[in-house]
């Protein structure tokens, strides 16, 4: 099935993205990426531990493979969100950047106004932005008009593993987008991606549920499957959904007495 | 002794002599250049001119890196 995703003019086979924070080992990181069948991986920035200067996870992963999206997390306004993405492109040499802003530590619910004021600068010094918004339609239409390359609307709250808590808004940034929606923050199991994926996701970002699994590897297989499954049933056409019963076997010619 | 701010935290070193570039304080901290970025007093150096990046005393050092995140 020739059924690419583009982002920027790029484009991605897996629609599953992969976050790398709260794995057991880099290994066990590395391995889960592998059976997830990602092409993109998000990472973070913070300043080096001077006491222990080289654990470096980034030689965990294959740059050739997968496509390193640098986050702002920690971030609280736009200010810190751009030194953050400046210092990711420094850092990459490419300027794709998940734009985060969080001022709140409680439930990490990203900050719109800021959101949109960073984009607006990341956008005009060329950075590929993918910014993290609440479930928000009207945001995401405004964020679109200042160029960013996609939205990535949240389920519920980040590592939450809650699922699809703010469907009826999802679905309407999907109707309306022109650029790709990515369910991103709070899909706790398969099915949620999967759910995602049926109602017309473009992709899904998905990290906690993955890396803090009993079996983070089986989790990534699992998530990628079902967002496979997900994009093939929105592909084919959802059968129609009634308050009634549908007989799916013929009414007629029944074995009745008399 | 002279001093920086690196990651603020004041750092001392030894001996009177604080590292003359960039790539030489991160000689002295053995911290590996390929996977670091470095700000200046808030200005970013590129990896490539760590070598020409002259550091002065009582100057502000962000070095970072890439870490597990979502």
């Amino acid at each position: 099935m020739n059924d690419k995703l583009t982002i920027a003019g790029r484009d991605f086979t897996s629609r599953l993205f992969i976050g790398t924070g709260k794995y057991a080992s880099n290994e066990m990181m590395a391995r889960s990426i592998e059976a997830s069948g990602t092409e993109m991986v998000t990472v973070a920035l913070r300043r080096v531990d001077i006491g222990n200067p080289n654990d470096d996870m980034l030689a965990a992963i294959d740059r050739d493979r997968y496509l390193l999206l640098p986050n702002t997390s920690g971030a609280r306004d736009a200010e810190e969100a751009v030194r953050l993405a400046r210092l990711a492109r420094a850092a990459t040499g490419i300027a794709w950047v998940k734009l985060e802003v969080t001022p709140d530590p409680y439930y990490l619910l990203p900050d719109g106004a800021e959101t949109l004021r960073a984009a607006e600068r990341l956008v005009a010094e060329g950075f590929v932005v993918l910014p993290y918004i609440q479930a928000d339609p009207v945001l995401a239409k405004r964020l679109e008009d200042v160029g960013t390359a996609t939205v990535m609307p949240l389920a519920s709250p980040i590592g939450s593993n809650q699922g699809l808590k703010t469907r009826a808004s999802l679905e309407i940034i999907i109707e309306q987008a022109t650029v790709p929606v990515v369910v991103d923050a709070g899909l706790g199991v398969p099915s949620h991606a999967a759910d995602a994926m049926e109602m017309g996701a473009d992709a899904v970002l998905v990290n906690t549920s993955i890396a803090t699994a009993a079996d983070p590897v089986a989790m990534a297989r699992a998530f990628a499957m079902a967002v496979e499954a997900g994009r093939m049933a929105w592909l084919a056409g959802r059968a129609a959904e009634r308050r009634i019963a549908s007989a799916s076997s013929p009414l007629t010619g029944f074995l009745r007495n008399g | 002794m002279p001093s920086l701010r690196i990651n603020g935290t004041d750092h001392a070193f030894p001996g009177d002599t604080l590292p003359a570039t960039v790539a030489e304080l991160l000689n002295a901290l053995e911290i590996d250049h390929a996977t670091v970025v470095a700000e200046v007093d808030g200005q970013i150096v590129e990896r490539t001119r760590f070598g020409e990046t002259p550091i002065r005393e009582g100057q502000s050092i962000e070095l970072v890196r890439f870490v597990g995140g979502g």
